[in-house]
């Protein structure tokens, strides 16, 4: 019996350890690349002076169909209300380059940015997160 | 719907095995943690089971967690006394033979009526019969009564009794029980044999027990029981 709490012990405290690893590294990896991705496409519309191009198009898509793939992984971790955002903002972002509104689509990739950032913040383990 | 479904049945699965690991304590039984412990499960257990936009780790996380630390906390109990007092308490004596221990009723938040309802529990509706009262860790009563009104044993007045041995059950409910057959020294066919001298097979029994002196115990489907005289069991 004895034996067995300390083999039960072993087993649960190695399954937390690899939910929370592998949980860490997701959601880092997830959410830097899609900042990344956002840089990027920044930096694009800068560089072409419209929104309204090929490569910003083809950007936003590589965007959308990469965090529908994290999103998809993340769920298994997070609540899903908290990463439904960014999903939203594509969305509109996709929206505002069929406008040409520049404003509001520099807006909307400022708050995937945002949000990107701030689930960066309360998901990773910290200090703050516990208390 | 069948997200919920299944999700119902992954939780309640987890719960069983948490609850397997917990132990096989009583909800009586238990001790201050151990109760804690069973009302954060069992509200932790209903929010992703009902809630589907919560991932079912939410749940399971928590759930191994509290398992890990009732583990720790059960493993220090058992190490460190100065732990489980903290963790537990310790028994106190509520009656003594003076009397109600008023000091340790008020300490333990106790009635009069508390005390009188434990030991009607117990058998002993006059405070007189009570010699010592015990309040466990778990919160049950422990009574010891005094000399004159503890219940006699065979002992007490030099009968000697036959020595009794715990029956092993060989069918039950028309199934044979492999393990018991081969622990009471018996084969199938013995049984099959016994069954064929009564006229009768193996779906029609409910129950079938011998013990280690042979005396045996028989029933059939929609019928009355009946002890029997069988082979001698071995291994009770």
């Amino acid at each position: 019996m004895k034996y067995m709490n300390v083999i039960n012990f072993i087993i649960i405290a190695l399954i937390l350890t690899g939910i929370c690893v592998v949980e860490e590294v997701l959601v880092s990896r997830s959410l830097i690349e899609i900042q990344n991705r956002c840089l990027q496409i920044e930096s694009l519309a800068e560089e072409e002076g419209n929104i309204q191009n090929a490569r910003i198009v083809l950007a936003l898509d590589n965007l959308e169909f990469r965090w529908t793939e994290y999103e998809s992984k993340l769920c298994y971790m997070v609540h899903h209300k908290n990463v439904q955002e960014i999903g939203q903002e594509i969305v509109k972002a996709r929206k505002y380059i069929a406008e040409n509104d520049v404003q509001e689509f520099e807006v909307s990739i400022e708050l995937i940015k945002f949000y990107c950032h701030s689930y960066l913040h309360f998901m990773g383990a910290s200090v703050h997160n516990v208390l | 719907m069948v997200t919920i479904i299944v999700r119902s049945v992954l939780i309640y699965l987890i719960v069983l095995l948490v609850f397997r690991l917990m132990g096989k304590r009583q909800l009586g039984q238990m001790q201050p943690f151990e109760l804690v412990l069973t009302l954060i499960i069992a509200d932790l257990a209903t929010i992703p089971m009902a809630e589907v936009s919560v991932p079912v780790l939410h749940g399971i996380v928590p759930l191994l967690t509290l398992v890990l630390l009732h583990l720790v906390i059960t493993v220090a109990t058992r190490i460190s006394h100065t732990f489980s007092k903290i963790v537990s308490g310790k028994p106190v004596i509520i009656i003594n033979p003076k009397g109600i221990d008023y000091k340790a009723m008020k300490k333990l938040n106790l009635s009069t009526d508390d005390i009188f309802s434990a030991l009607r529990e117990q058998g002993y509706f006059n405070i007189n019969q009570v010699q010592y009262a015990i309040m466990e860790t778990n919160g049950k009563v422990s009574v010891m009564p005094k000399g004159e009104f503890a219940p006699a044993t065979n002992g007490d007045l030099n009968i000697s009794s036959p020595e009794s041995f715990l029956p092993i059950v060989l069918v039950s409910e028309g199934k044979m029980i492999k393990e018991n057959i081969t622990l009471a020294s018996y084969s199938e066919e013995d049984i099959l044999k016994l069954l064929s001298k009564q006229n009768k097979k193996l779906k029609d029994v409910l129950l079938l027990t011998v013990d280690r002196l042979g005396e045996g115990y028989l029933q059939f489907f929609q019928e009355a029981g009946r002890t029997i005289k069988m082979k001698k069991a071995g291994g009770t």
